[in-house]
């Protein structure tokens, strides 16, 4: 089995996997990172997101052995010594997540979004947000929360 | 019932009726949570199913030997397998009867496929492997001989004279009917009506979709088989598991559920799936584990809805409903479980009158076999069907007329003097003020303004249309009475344990805030307790009860802990219980510096915990209502329908947690506005092959849909029947958005020169389907002409 190593939320990682393990699966199984979700493993419900070099990729769609050498975030990667990223707690405070199902990768998308873009207008929050499904929430809630997020970002900076 | 303690803070801040954070959210957002799929075991095998890809076929052989030889195959066994160890098929109750007066019968739920196969997706073979990659390729490598029968995929197929039958005790391929009402009476009255309105309504077939797939993980603990999975029912799934798996009780199993992602109804119930992999677990001794993916979950997954109706109203010259008559056949499928049949025939009728005061009915409602999967409950079960009737059917009726549709209604409604009303289903309304409801509704939404923003429209182009549903629906899940266990603990905890289950709708936020208003201590001492049939036992989260039933029991439980503890306290206190006050944590003997804390106290009991339980028993269903008023913009030249403006006033009866019901209701309206405008569950007519069988296909409502929803909530009426007044809100936005949009592409259309013509337009409402309607050219949908 091909050995790979990558960063993992900021710690390297060394892994065996099989050639055609998905990286989702190296997440979730072989590395016990539960936190990142399979909600549809056809690349449409977008539960998966994490970041890759900073890009919001789903990753069931993507081999874990294209992570190699690359820097990968997941919702678990966010909260720094327990305290909660902007992203995150601009969430809990919107009411933005329901049964939190697809929350992770609404959060991953929406932090690979404000690195780009500190301030997106809400047109671009919809269109980076297009490849996230949510049942819960009607989206009215998350788009808030986005917005919510970019402000304390950028109060911060 | 109990008062609340004087002692209780009367402003909390973070009681009943105010905003918080939810409890549920920390964890959730930093992808803490613990969903079915989240936990392994060491050890752990997967379990991979082979499904039919016939709608209809007879199984001539199966050969597993392929799969069986495959490295990593622990196990690969088929229905006969299963038949020949004793595993029970899921049966239909007998509760319901045919036409001709027999008990309604239908094909059993296999676990897995005995002989025949009746729907593309039914599990024929399972495969446990020592990976899923394994049990996947086994899968593939067994071969199944069919003999491909005739197959009925539509409800015109099944019904046609010489249809083929789905199961022989079917004739006719219908398995159950119920007829309501007065059928002479009803005929009097069209006869003698001024008007008469008619609407052929299809109410098309839906996948809920919540977004976390099933999944199961069976294993044995101690002799005893413990089932980890995502429902809202887990007590339902234990009892089926014990009624199905040879030699196993309700003792000898136990269910687990964790977070569950999203449950709309499709996680009530056993599956045959969960049969399967607790067999699995059986026979291996070794945990098993089962991840649905999505296509198992859009073809093996209840559906929702799928009723056809012919809906007649008759109303006098001045426009008082003298009768409603209504023909309706439910694609139930192939093998229904008894909610596939308790939904058309039972619960969506009960609303079928909505909030107006319709003196008489003739119902004929029918449960139809074909060969596809099954449906259940999805978000509203029944309610949508019956409001989306009525509702289109006012709206005919005032286009009939020429009166503003606003204006009907209101002729039409229950009066506040007529509560308790009863309604023409012997169904009970405790309270209710319609009209409130409406004239705050048409002020929201700027009812008056409404020609000018036409005009304007007109002028760039688009056609703008508006649609109302001033409507009612009835929840309680047949299931009236709640317990909840509270436990103070020495370590400073109150534990509220419940059988209702959490599923997004912040159902543990709520019974934290309604403890706080009894304890008084913060937020973060309160926990909630569920899914573990080790612990509580109960119907579950269905039909938007939890709050009205379970948040009830969790004051009586609160306050008789409070009181039980009073005497603990006098013992401690050497005081007589009548002396002692509590506060926030504290108890002390009126008039001096003496005192104990609550948890100081559990810590002294035999224990060290304080165990109180406490039951709440409403004495009906509650009757949310609302008035939902929608705006939409058509582009007439690819059909394209944008909702541009929604304004709801909602009365829930008493508010506890005011940023979860408005959740609750926008994002269940967009759901709604999801069946209105985009989804649909569709078999190829011929085959019985699905063809929407991914997000590509069935079309949820995405971010770029409406967001800017205005939502106001009434207090002012609350629920008489439960001792926290208030009453569902988990369903009603869903029940109200889908024919409040319907009537606004449709009054769109009608002005732009379509007239009454506009009515024949069926959901979803694509560009396709409107610019088709703009061309007057409409499907067909009845399977049959009402007698």
């Amino acid at each position: 089995m091909p050995t790979l190593s990558l960063r993992l939320n900021g710690r390297p990682v060394n892994a065996e996997v099989e050639t055609s393990t998905l990286l989702v699966d190296l997440l979730r199984q072989q590395l016990g990172l539960t936190g990142t979700h399979i909600g549809c493993d056809t690349g449409q419900c977008g539960c998966c997101t994490v970041l890759v070099d900073g890009l919001a990729v789903k990753s069931c769609c993507q081999l874990a052995l294209q992570a190699a050498g690359r820097e990968v975030t997941t919702v678990e990667g966010l909260a720094v010594d327990g305290r909660l990223h902007p992203v995150q707690d601009a969430f809990v405070e919107c009411h933005g997540l329901q049964c939190g199902y697809c929350t992770p990768g609404m959060v991953m998308s929406t932090v690979a979004l404000l690195e780009h873009n500190p301030r997106p207008n809400e047109a671009e929050i919809v269109d980076a947000l297009e490849g996230n499904l949510c049942r819960c929430t009607g989206y009215v809630n998350i788009v808030a929360a986005v917005q919510k997020a970019a402000r304390t970002m950028a109060g911060a900076a | 019932m109990s008062a609340l303690p004087a002692s209780s803070p009367p402003a909390a801040r973070f009681g009943s009726g105010r905003a918080v954070r939810r409890v549920e959210d920390p964890v959730l957002v930093q992808g803490q949570g613990r969903f079915a799929d989240d936990v392994s075991l060491p050890g752990q095998t997967w379990l991979a199913f082979l499904r039919s890809d016939r709608a209809h076929a007879r199984i001539v052989g199966i050969d597993t030997a392929a799969a069986q030889a495959l490295p990593g195959v622990v196990k690969v066994f088929t229905g006969a397998d299963l038949k020949a160890a004793g595993v029970q098929p899921i049966e239909l109750p007998p509760a319901f009867k045919r036409p001709d007066g027999q008990v309604a019968s239908a094909p059993p739920k296999q676990p897995l496929a005995v002989d025949v196969v009746r729907f593309v997706g039914e599990p024929v073979a399972a495969v446990v492997a020592e990976s899923r990659e394994a049990a996947r390729a086994a899968v593939a490598a067994i071969m199944v001989d069919y003999e491909e029968l005739p197959v009925v995929a539509s409800l015109a197929a099944a019904l046609a004279p010489g249809a083929p039958e789905v199961w022989p005790e079917a004739p006719g391929n219908v398995l159950a009917e119920a007829r309501y009402g007065d059928a002479a009476a009803t005929e009097a009255a069209f006869g003698k009506a001024a008007h008469r309105v008619s609407l052929e309504l299809d109410n098309q077939r839906l996948a809920p979709s919540p977004m976390e797939p099933r999944s199961v993980l069976a294993y044995m603990e101690n002799d005893r088989l413990t089932m980890r999975l995502s429902s809202q029912m887990p007590t339902g799934v234990r009892d089926g598991l014990a009624a199905g798996l040879p030699g196993r009780t309700e003792e000898t199993v136990r269910v687990l559920v964790g977070d569950v992602g999203g449950g709309f109804g499709m996680k009530t119930g056993i599956y045959p799936e969960d049969l399967v992999v607790g067999w699995a677990a059986l026979v291996t001794g070794r945990p098993v584990k089962w991840q649905a993916e999505r296509l198992e979950e859009f073809t093996s997954a209840a559906h929702g809805r799928d009723a056809v109706s012919h809906a007649e109203l008759a109303l006098d010259a001045a426009g008082r409903v003298l009768a409603l008559r209504v023909r309706t056949w439910a694609n139930v499928g192939a093998c229904p479980a008894a909610v596939s049949v308790v939904i058309p025939l039972l619960i969506g009728p009960w609303v079928i009158t909505s909030i107006y005061d319709v003196p008489l009915v003739s119902l004929q409602l029918s449960a139809v076999l074909t060969h596809q999967m099954a449906t259940g409950a999805y978000r509203g079960a029944g309610r949508p069907e019956s409001i989306y009737l009525i509702e289109r059917l006012m709206d005919a009726a005032a286009r009939e007329m020429g009166v503003d549709p606003a204006e009907l209604r209101r002729r039409n409604m229950v009066r506040p003097e007529q509560m308790p009303y009863t309604n023409a289903l012997a169904q009970v309304y405790d309270s209710g003020r319609f009209e409130k409801i409406l004239d705050r509704g048409l002020v929201l939404a700027d009812w008056a303004g409404f020609e000018a923003r036409r005009a304007e429209a007109r002028a760039r182009g688009r056609l703008r249309g508006r649609g109302i549903a001033t409507f009612l629906e009835w929840t309680g899940g047949l299931a009236l009475d709640e317990d909840v266990r509270v436990d103070v603990t020495a370590e400073g905890f109150i534990e509220l344990s419940s059988a209702t289950m959490a599923m997004g709708q912040g159902i543990a936020t709520s019974y934290v805030q309604l403890a706080h208003d009894v304890f008084g201590v913060p937020l973060e001492r309160i926990r909630v307790l569920q899914g573990d049939t080790d612990r509580a036992n109960g119907f579950g989260s269905a039909g938007s009860r939890s709050l009205f039933t379970g948040g009830s029991a969790v004051q009586v439980a609160s306050v008789r802990c409070v009181d039980e503890s009073k005497k603990l306290a006098g013992e401690a206190l050497e005081a007589s219980p009548s002396d002692i006050e509590y506060r926030e944590g504290r108890f002390s003997v009126a008039g001096t510096d003496l005192g104990i804390g609550l948890f100081e106290l559990a810590a002294r009991q035999p224990g060290a915990r304080i165990v109180v339980s406490g039951t709440a028993k409403a004495g009906g269903p509650s009757w949310p209502n609302g008035c939902h008023v929608c705006e939409v913009e058509v582009d007439a030249a690819t059909g394209a329908v944008e909702v541009v403006a929604y304004a709801s006033v909602n009365d829930i009866g008493r508010v506890i947690s005011p940023v979860i019901v408005r959740g609750q209701v926008e994002g269940g309206a967009v759901q709604g506005i999801g069946q209105a405008l985009s989804e649909r569950v569709s078999y190829d007519a011929g085959s019985g092959q699905l063809l929407s069988a991914s997000f590509m296909d069935y079309a949820l409502p995405r971010v770029d849909g409406f967001r800017a929803f205005k939502t106001e909530f009434d207090e002012s009426v609350p629920c008489l029947t439960n001792v926290l007044g208030a009453k569902g809100v988990g369903e009603l936005g869903t029940i109200g958005a889908t024919p409040a949009v319907v009537n606004a592409v449709v009054d769109a259309l009608a002005a732009n020169g379509l007239g009454r013509e506009a009515e024949r337009v069926q959901m979803p409402l694509t560009a396709e389907a409107v610019w088709r309607a703009l061309r007057r050219e409409f499907p067909s949908v009845l399977p049959l002409r009402p007698a």
